[in-house]
C-alpha cells in the first residue's frame, strides 16, 4: 500500500486513523483486497467517465474504501441549490456487501435519519453485486426529486410529505438554506 | 523655494498661508518635527507596576500590579513647573518623580486568588471610555478533549473578560469562558469592531459576537462555529421535536438532556459544522464551476478536492478579524500551528465570511499571490479598528506612505524567494487587534528609525546600550531626538539581554521606555519628554 504522500501538494497529511485501520485491516486479507479494489477501481473510472448530472464522488485521500460524495440539490425541488455531502464507506467485502452511505450535512427528507443514515431498499436487502457506485449515486438521487414516504425512516417528516406538501417544502428548503449552503 | 524649518517660521508660515486643500493636519504634523521627547530622565523612581500602554485617546495609562492582580490607572499630566532667575535653560527639571508626570486614578482588584490579569490584554472602547480586560486561571496543557472540544487544543478552567467604565473604576460586565481556550496574548483571539467584539474560543472552535453596548452591557450577538445563524440550533431542535419516531423519542429525551449539559455535540458529530460546511460548498462550487469539461471536473474534483477532503475538515480558526460590521477574515490551519509558535511555518487558509449572509465570500491559501496584492495595495482596508478617532487615520503603513512602500520593496528584493516572502507577510493577518501605536513619532513621512529597534506595533524587544535615533524625513535629514532604554551610563553587564518596550502618548511629545533585564525582577523605566 502506498502511504507516500509526496506527490501531496496541499495541507498536512494527518489521516484518520480509522481510514488508516480500514486499509490495513483489509491489507492483511489480501484476496479481498485486490477483488473488492479492483472492482472499486474500475467502477470509478466507469463513474468518470460517464457521471450521473450534478452529482460526484471521489476516493477520500488515497484511502480507496472512504468515498466522499457531492450532491447539488435538483432544481425545482426544495433542496435546490443546496451542497449536500456524503460519506461513502465500501466494506472489504464489496460488492457482496452494499456500501454504507451516511449523510455529512443536514437535510430534511424522510429517508434520512437525524444521524445522516440513509434507507435505500438497495442498500440493504435489495442490494445485488451487480450494483454499481454509479447505480447508488442514481438511487441516492432519486431521494432528492422522489422521496419514498412508505418506507420512511422519520415518521413525522413522511406523514407532512403525505398529508402537507406545501409545509413540507418549505420547511425542506428552510432546512437547505441553514445547513446545505 | 528654501523654506526654514524652525518652529517660528513654522508658525509664520502657518498664519500666512492656506495649506492645500485636505492637508491641513499633514501641515500641522509637521510640527512634531519640532516638538520631539528629546529630554530623558533616567532611572525614574516609579511604583513597582508593569506599565501596559496609553490609550488611544491619551487619556489614561493601563498598568497592573506586578502579582497581576490589580489594575492602576493614572492620567497623563503635562509636566509643569515655574522658574524665577534668568537663564531657565541652565537649571535641571526640578521634578524628576513618576508622579510629576501622571496622576493615579483609583486601583481596582480585578483578580481574584487563583486568577491573574493576563497583562498582554487590553482593549480600550474608545467612544465609550470603556476598557476591556481579561483575568485567567492556570492553563492547562493535556486536558481531554470532552464536551466537543478539540484534542490538541490546552484548557483554561476559568477565562473572564471585565467591561470597566475607565472614568472611575467601575465594573460594568463580565462574560466568563469555562473549560476554554482563548489567546490572549497581544489580543489575538479578540477583536473590537466599533461596538461589535469577536471572540475566537480554540477549543471549541466557536467565534463569539458580542455587543458592547453604551449601557456598559455585553451582549451575545451570535455564536459561529457548529452553527451559522444565531437561531439554527433552536430550529433544529424544535424541529426535529415533532418528527422523530416515537420508540425514537427517548433516545430523543436523553438527546434533550444532553443538549441542557451542552454536550449535544457529541451524539451526532458526524454532520459537519456550520462554517466547515460554508466553506466545503465554497470550495466544491469554486472547482465545480471553474471546470466546464465534464472529464476534467472529474479529475480536477479527485485531485484538489475530494484527496484534500479530511484536511480542510481538520482545519481549525486560528484567528479573526472584522473588515467591517458583517465581514470578517477568518485564518484557518491546522491544530499544532494554531497554538504554538511559528505560524508562518505552517500552511494555513484565510477566508472572508459574511455573518449577515453566512456565506464565504472568498477562500485563499496562505501563499496566494492575488491575496498578497491586495494586502499590498489595501493594508488599511484590514486595518479597521477606531478609524473614526483622527490620529488614528496617521499611522504609516505601505499603502498610505512611500517611505513604508519602499521599506516593504526593498525587503522583497532581498527575500531569496517570493513565495516565502509573501507567506511571511500574510502571516501578519489577520491583523491584532489595537497593536499599534499612533504616536506622530512613527509616522514615516515625518521620522526615520530602525524598524528591528523600535516601531509602532507594541512588542517586547531587544535591546542594545546604543540609542536608538529618530532621523527627520526631510532634506537634511538632521538627527532630531534619541530614545536610550535603560540606566543613563549603560548596564553594568553589557552582555546581559536586555528587553525594551516603549509606550508613547498618542499625541504628547511623552514616552516611557521600560528595560529589563533577563533573570533580573527589576526594571529601569525612563521618561522621555520635550522639556
Amino acid at each position: 500500500m502506498n502511504m507516500n504522500h509526496s506527490s501531496h501538494t496541499g495541507i498536512g497529511t494527518a489521516r484518520t486513523s480509522s481510514s488508516l485501520a480500514i486499509a490495513t485491516s483489509s491489507a492483511t486479507t489480501s484476496s479481498w483486497v485486490s477483488s473488492s479494489g479492483k472492482r472499486i477501481q474500475r467502477e470509478m473510472m466507469e463513474l468518470n467517465t460517464d457521471p450521473p448530472p450534478d452529482c460526484s464522488a471521489g476516493p477520500k485521500g488515497d484511502n480507496l474504501y472512504h468515498w466522499i460524495s457531492t450532491f447539488i440539490g435538483p432544481p425545482g425541488t426544495p433542496y435546490e441549490d443546496g451542497i449536500f455531502f456524503l460519506d461513502i464507506i465500501f466494506p472489504s467485502e464489496y460488492p457482496f456487501e452494499p456500501p454504507k452511505v451516511v449523510f455529512k450535512t443536514r437535510i430534511f427528507n424522510c429517508n434520512v435519519d437525524s444521524s445522516g443514515n440513509v434507507h435505500l431498499g438497495i442498500l440493504k436487502d435489495g442490494w445485488s453485486p451487480a450494483l454499481t457506485i454509479t447505480k447508488v449515486l442514481l438511487a441516492i438521487k432519486s431521494i432528492f426529486t422522489n422521496p419514498d414516504p412508505y418506507n420512511a425512516l422519520v415518521p413525522g417528516i413522511a406523514h407532512l410529505y403525505l398529508a402537507d406538501r406545501t409545509k413540507h417544502d418549505d420547511l425542506a428548503a428552510e432546512w437547505t438554506l441553514r445547513f446545505a449552503k | 523655494m528654501f523654506r526654514r524649518n524652525n518652529i517660528a517660521a513654522r508658525i509664520f508660515e502657518r498664519q500666512i498661508r492656506t495649506p492645500a486643500p485636505g492637508t491641513s493636519v499633514h501641515c500641522s504634523r509637521q510640527f512634531y518635527e519640532n516638538l520631539v521627547p528629546s529630554y530623558t530622565i533616567y532611572d525614574v523612581e516609579c511604583p513597582d507596576h508593569s506599565f501596559r500602554k496609553f490609550t488611544d485617546d491619551g487619556q489614561y495609562l493601563i498598568s497592573f500590579s506586578k502579582n497581576n492582580h490589580d489594575l492602576i490607572v493614572y492620567r497623563p499630566t503635562w509636566l509643569s513647573y515655574s522658574c524665577k532667575e534668568e537663564d531657565c535653560n541652565n537649571h535641571d527639571v526640578p521634578a524628576k518623580r513618576f508622579d510629576s508626570f501622571f496622576t493615579e486614578l483609583y486601583c481596582v482588584t480585578l483578580a481574584s486568588c487563583n486568577e491573574v490579569i493576563c497583562k498582554d490584554f487590553f482593549l480600550y472602547v474608545e467612544s465609550n471610555r470603556f476598557g476591556l480586560f481579561a483575568t485567567s486561571t492556570a492553563q492547562v496543557h493535556d486536558a481531554p478533549a470532552t464536551g466537543g472540544a478539540i484534542q490538541g487544543v490546552p484548557s483554561i478552567e476559568k477565562i473572564t473578560f471585565h467591561l470597566l467604565r475607565l472614568e472611575d473604576g467601575a465594573l460594568l460586565d463580565e462574560k466568563v469562558f469555562s473549560n476554554d481556550y482563548v489567546n490572549l496574548p497581544h489580543n489575538m483571539g479578540v477583536f473590537l469592531y466599533d461596538d461589535l467584539l469577536a471572540i475566537v474560543s480554540l477549543r471549541y472552535q466557536t467565534i463569539h459576537v458580542l455587543q458592547i453596548r453604551d449601557s456598559g452591557n455585553l451582549v451575545d450577538v451570535r455564536a459561529i462555529g457548529a452553527f451559522c445563524r444565531e437561531d439554527d440550533e433552536l430550529f433544529l431542535n424544535s424541529n426535529i421535536q415533532g418528527l422523530e419516531n416515537p420508540d425514537r423519542s427517548r433516545t430523543h429525551q436523553l438527546n434533550g438532556d444532553l443538549v441542557e449539559n451542552g454536550l449535544q455535540f457529541n451524539s451526532d458529530n458526524s454532520f459537519l459544522g456550520g462554517i466547515k460546511q460554508r466553506l466545503l460548498s465554497f470550495i466544491f462550487q469554486g472547482i465545480w464551476n471553474e471546470e466546464m469539461d465534464q472529464t476534467q471536473r472529474v479529475q480536477c474534483l479527485k485531485k484538489k478536492f475530494y484527496f484534500h477532503f479530511q484536511d480542510y475538515v481538520d482545519l481549525i480558526i486560528w484567528k479573526v478579524q472584522f473588515l467591517d460590521r458583517y465581514n470578517l477574515l477568518i485564518k484557518f490551519g491546522s491544530v499544532d500551528g494554531g497554538v504554538g509558535r511559528n505560524a508562518e511555518q505552517h500552511t494555513s487558509f484565510f477566508a472572508v465570511y459574511n455573518m449577515e449572509t453566512t456565506e464565504i465570500v472568498a477562500f485563499y491559501q496562505n501563499s496566494a499571490d492575488d491575496l498578497y496584492h491586495l494586502f499590498e495595495k489595501f493594508c488599511d482596508h484590514f486595518y479597521v479598528t477606531s478609524r473614526n478617532s483622527l490620529h488614528m487615520r496617521f499611522i504609516s503603513s505601505h499603502s498610505n506612505s512611500i517611505h513604508a512602500l519602499e521599506q516593504l520593496r526593498c525587503i522583497k528584493e532581498k527575500a531569496s524567494s517570493c513565495s516565502q516572502f509573501m507567506k511571511k507577510m500574510l502571516a501578519s493577518l489577520p491583523f491584532s487587534c489595537q497593536s499599534l501605536s499612533p504616536s506622530p513619532y512613527f509616522d514615516q513621512s515625518l521620522f526615520r528609525f530602525d524598524e528591528k529597534l523600535i516601531s509602532a506595533t507594541e512588542r517586547h524587544r531587544q535591546s542594545t546600550d546604543h540609542p536608538i535615533k529618530f532621523i527627520s524625513r526631510r532634506q537634511p535629514h538632521t538627527l532630531k531626538f534619541k530614545i536610550k532604554p535603560g540606566p543613563e551610563a549603560g548596564s553594568i553587564d553589557g552582555r546581559a539581554k536586555k528587553i525594551s518596550s516603549f509606550l508613547f502618548h498618542p499625541f504628547l511629545p511623552l514616552a516611557l521606555s521600560i528595560q529589563q533585564t533577563f533573570f533580573l525582577q527589576s526594571s529601569v523605566i525612563n521618561i522621555h519628554f520635550r522639556r
